[in-house]
């Protein structure tokens, strides 16, 4: 009996333990189940949600896209109106003088059947008014198909401090003339830079040219270049000129934007070399205010990347 | 023309304005050409005058800028804006400040005379009006 007891009573804690054991081992097992089912809930939800997610991100993706390219559109078509008007305005006055000048033609003519003295002097003005409206005519037509034309940039390795120069020459003879001091601050071991020379040649010049117009009489014109960050070559052009206000800034790339006199800027050298230079994988920018000078900057890559020009 | 309207050029390009006085003058009108908005109102504050034509494009003072203030000194002046420049915005803007015509460059002779005779006209006939109310005695019950 005794036997019995202690058998019955082992058999108790026996199966206590093992009934402990077992709640517990299914408690820890319904929890990693639970933990188990959640974390694979979290994925699956996490997966769904994270499909849609990026399904959104695409679609928006695709809308900015879209936008882009109808901003871009918007932005091309904005410039061709404005060239036009532009286009109006610079033909529209010369072909004025032209029907004028005709009509003045006209009325000498229809008073004498031979011209008097005074007036085939006048007839002879009108004539010669009338091909020099036509030339300035011509000037704006054949501006206009330089810019229209992109030319293919042919790359070849140059000096930009030897183009510069070169140019610097062309300009300094008539600079001179108006005590224009041209002060050249080149770094000597600049690297050669793979560009299209002639292209590059056509933006100094006419960067030189506005210089010597800005500052016309005694002043400086200084030159710089210099290699900066990202394997690009900078070109300052600084003068002391009579500065751009604000309001210009903003325009001064424009086609057809000018402050010269009526009929003696056609407005168009600064927008073609702002073309060339973003044809030729770089950029142009200007400082400047009213009374202090203009600072024009080209940053140009020693190596243009594929696709660009 | 039978009219003898006192003609304003005002365009910054000299040859255009020599021109234009030239045949304005043989076709009978008095005439008188400025290169600038500003030099406009000094002219138009030492004489009066019945027609302007006026250029958009100016430097300086732009053709709209310099209307407003002509039509501040005069307000009866008939002003035609003459422009190689068209746009909606410049012609709606130049009719709200009471500018008279909008032509664009280059306009034929005849139909730049029939313009100057019609605004002269309008002129003409606004000053009468203007001449009989300030004669007509106001009435006393009204």
């Amino acid at each position: 009996m005794r036997e019995f007891q202690y058998f019955a009573r082992n058999l108790y804690w026996y199966s206590a333990t093992i009934l402990t054991a077992g709640l517990f081992a299914a408690l820890w097992l319904i929890q990693e189940t639970a933990f188990a089912a959640a974390a694979l809930g979290i994925t699956f939800l996490s997966f769904v949600s994270n499909r849609a997610l990026t399904r959104r991100v695409e679609k928006a993706s695709e809308q900015k896209r879209h936008l882009d390219q109808q901003l871009i559109q918007s932005q091309k078509l904005a410039a061709i109106g404005e060239l036009s008007s532009g286009i109006a305005h610079e033909i529209n006055n010369p072909l004025a003088i032209i029907g004028q000048e005709t009509e003045w033609i006209w009325h000498l003519l229809k008073k004498d059947s031979l011209p008097s003295p005074e007036a085939d002097q006048e007839l002879r003005g009108s004539l010669q008014e009338i091909v020099r409206q036509v030339d300035r005519c011509k000037e704006i037509t054949h501006k206009l198909l330089d810019f229209a034309r992109k030319k293919e940039p042919l790359i070849q390795k140059a000096d930009l401090n030897k183009l510069i120069e070169d140019m610097a020459r062309l300009v300094e003879k008539e600079a001179t003339q108006n005590k224009i001091r041209i002060v050249r601050d080149y770094q000597q071991d600049l690297p050669r830079v793979e560009t299209d020379p002639p292209l590059l040649r056509q933006v100094v010049l006419n960067l030189l040219n506005n210089a010597a117009h800005a500052v016309e009489k005694d002043g400086t014109i200084t030159i710089s270049t210099q290699e900066s960050a990202n394997n690009t070559v900078e070109l300052v052009f600084r003068d002391t000129g009579c500065g751009i206000s604000k309001e210009h800034l903003d325009k001064i790339f424009d086609p057809f934007f000018t402050t010269k006199p009526t009929g003696k800027g056609t407005g168009l050298g600064l927008s073609i070399s702002h073309g060339i230079i973003t044809r030729l994988g770089g950029r142009i920018s200007v400082v400047s205010e009213v009374g202090k000078g203009a600072t024009f900057t080209i940053e140009l890559p020693v190596k243009p990347l594929r696709g660009e020009p | 023309m039978p009219s003898s309207a006192k003609v304003l050029i005002v365009d910054d390009e000299e040859r255009f304005r020599i021109t234009l006085r030239k045949l304005l003058t043989a076709n009978g009108l008095e005439t008188n050409a400025v290169g600038s908005g500003r030099e406009a109102i000094e002219e138009l504050k030492q004489q009066p005058y019945d027609v302007i034509l006026l250029d958009v494009k100016m430097p300086e003072m732009d053709g709209i800028e310099a209307l407003a203030e002509l039509k501040k000194i005069s307000k009866n002046v008939e002003v035609i804006i003459l422009t190689g420049h068209a746009s909606v915005d410049v012609a709606v803007e130049i009719m709200r400040l009471g500018g008279y015509e909008y032509l664009l460059k280059p306009c034929p002779m005849d139909e730049l005379l029939a313009k100057i005779e019609s605004a002269y006209e309008r002129k003409t006939a606004r000053d009468e009006r203007l001449r009989k109310a300030e004669a007509t005695p106001t009435n006393p019950s009204s």
